[in-house]
């Protein structure tokens, strides 16, 4: 355990890093997933096409093969890019945090996609036909009645795939995001005790989705208060 | 910046030759991580609180923790523990495909052992009630009754928990394994040629997801096949 003194700082912002991944990926992920739950339940044949190769292409590709691919291929597209401007310049480099994030944000917003797809359909035509009735515009059923029931509906969803986050935030650091299995890499070049130090990395992983699972576990008892049966 | 098609074609070969790897991976550690599931749910579902906690423990810090920690931590840190350098399972660990074997197992495990739990506490009541009254034993139910309908019951969910498998036997490349992503990480590092060579890849990975979810598919529909009413 000694061995650990002197690197518990570069843990924490190693840990902060994964926050920041999770922040920012989670935002992203809730995008994509309106989005490509959007062009599902829409009428246009071309939309619900390029939605359905979308969730296809990121649930069929294994998640580092999709890391990979947007942190290279990104750098040599806008490395081409560049040298139309500039013949100057040599190479482009990309951020490992941009390209991760824009990667895993991906492959989880295709799930996304599918959760929040069932959750709109899930949506009882009742309640939007009486919100019609009471002459809402569209935008209106969509935030005051669309939004607030169907949320509920996929939140347990949403929470597992808000763990896929995190937890695929440990694959960035291939691509050399200092996240803290980066930090342990680094921790055991110089004291060469790679259990002790990934141990820490699997410790810092599983208390922040205990986290997320009770934030959850929260919001859906706070989604789900109408449905108790008062005692 | 073009697409070299001359370059998939030289590259897609060698690629292919890590598919008996991603296979023997594959079904290896996906047939162990059944039995080991089906051990877990029993002592999951055993009513006994010495044989259920430690089984509660086990599936929330395998399903809390990347993947990727935790073919880290078999790979790179169980060789730190003396008892495991002295113990009889050293050969296991002591080699890369061994120790993606073990770990991709212990993952695989956790998550198809709560799938196999919601297949089991699916089972009608009714049935198991029925059997009671025809004299059926505990054990007789769960052979007889429990086993078959559970097993319908889960198969979609472990299909996907299946497909999520085959991804991970990607992350076997960051231990040093030759399948079929660490063949096209090694030619990306010798050509250069991100694009080409990782979008092939995932398509090969796409292929094979088909073929799984058919398969499935088809299994599925054969466990199914008294529940089909004829008109």
């Amino acid at each position: 355990m000694e061995a650990l003194s002197g690197w518990w700082d570069d843990y924490f912002w190693g840990s902060v890093v994964v926050l920041q991944v999770f922040l920012a990926s989670l935002v992203l992920m809730v995008i994509f997933g309106l989005i490509g739950a959007a062009a599902k339940l829409s009428s246009n044949r071309v939309a619900q096409k390029i939605s359905g190769a979308y969730t296809v292409i990121f649930r069929g590709t294994p998640e580092i093969l999709v890391i990979l691919l947007l942190y290279f291929g990104s750098a040599i597209t806008l490395t081409a890019i560049a040298q139309v401007f500039d013949p100057e310049i040599k190479f482009v480099d990309v951020p490992p945090f941009w390209a991760g994030t824009f990667a895993i944000s991906l492959i989880v917003g295709s799930y996304a996609t599918e959760t929040f797809r069932g959750a709109f359909l899930g949506v009882k035509p009742g309640s939007i036909e009486a919100a019609y009735a009471l002459g809402m515009s569209s935008v209106q059923v969509f935030f005051y009645v669309r939004v607030p029931e169907m949320w509920r509906l996929a939140l347990p969803a949403f929470g597992n795939h808000m763990l896929s986050l995190v937890k695929d935030t440990a694959l960035i650091s291939i691509i050399g995001l200092n996240e803290t299995l980066f930090v342990a890499k680094q921790a055991i070049a110089t004291t060469g005790q790679p259990f002790t130090m990934y141990i820490v990395v699997g410790l810092i992983y599983l208390s922040v989705s205990t986290v997320i699972t009770l934030t959850v576990m929260a919001l859906e008892h706070y989604g789900n208060r109408h449905m108790r049966i008062a005692a | 910046m073009s697409f070299d098609l001359s370059l998939i074609l030289d590259a897609l070969p060698k690629m292919l030759m890590g598919i008996g790897l991603t296979f023997q991976l594959l079904i290896l550690s996906g047939f162990l991580g059944l039995v080991l599931a089906i051990l877990v749910m029993l002592m999951r579902i055993s009513g006994t609180w010495w044989l259920s906690w430690p089984a509660q423990a086990y599936i929330y810090v395998l399903r809390g923790t990347p993947i990727l920690v935790q073919i880290f931590i078999v790979y790179y840190g169980f060789p730190q523990l003396e008892f495991i350098r002295e113990s009889f399972l050293w050969p296991v660990f002591r080699d890369p495909f061994g120790c993606a074997v073990v770990a991709l197992t212990l993952n695989t495990a956790a998550y198809v052992s709560e799938i196999l739990r919601g297949g089991v506490l699916g089972v009608d009541r009714g049935v198991l009630e029925a059997g009671e009254a025809l004299g059926l034993s505990k054990s007789q139910r769960f052979i007889y009754l429990t086993t078959p309908i559970a097993t319908r019951l889960a198969l979609p969910a472990y299909g996907n928990d299946i497909i999520s498998l085959l991804k991970s036997t990607a992350l076997a490349s960051t231990i040093t394994l030759m399948e079929m992503t660490g063949i096209a990480r090694t030619i990306v590092a010798q050509t250069y040629a991100p694009y080409e060579i990782f979008v092939s890849l995932a398509i090969v990975y796409m292929i094979l997801t088909f073929l799984i979810q058919k398969l499935l598919a088809r299994i599925e529909r054969f466990l199914g096949r008294y529940t089909i009413r004829e008109s």
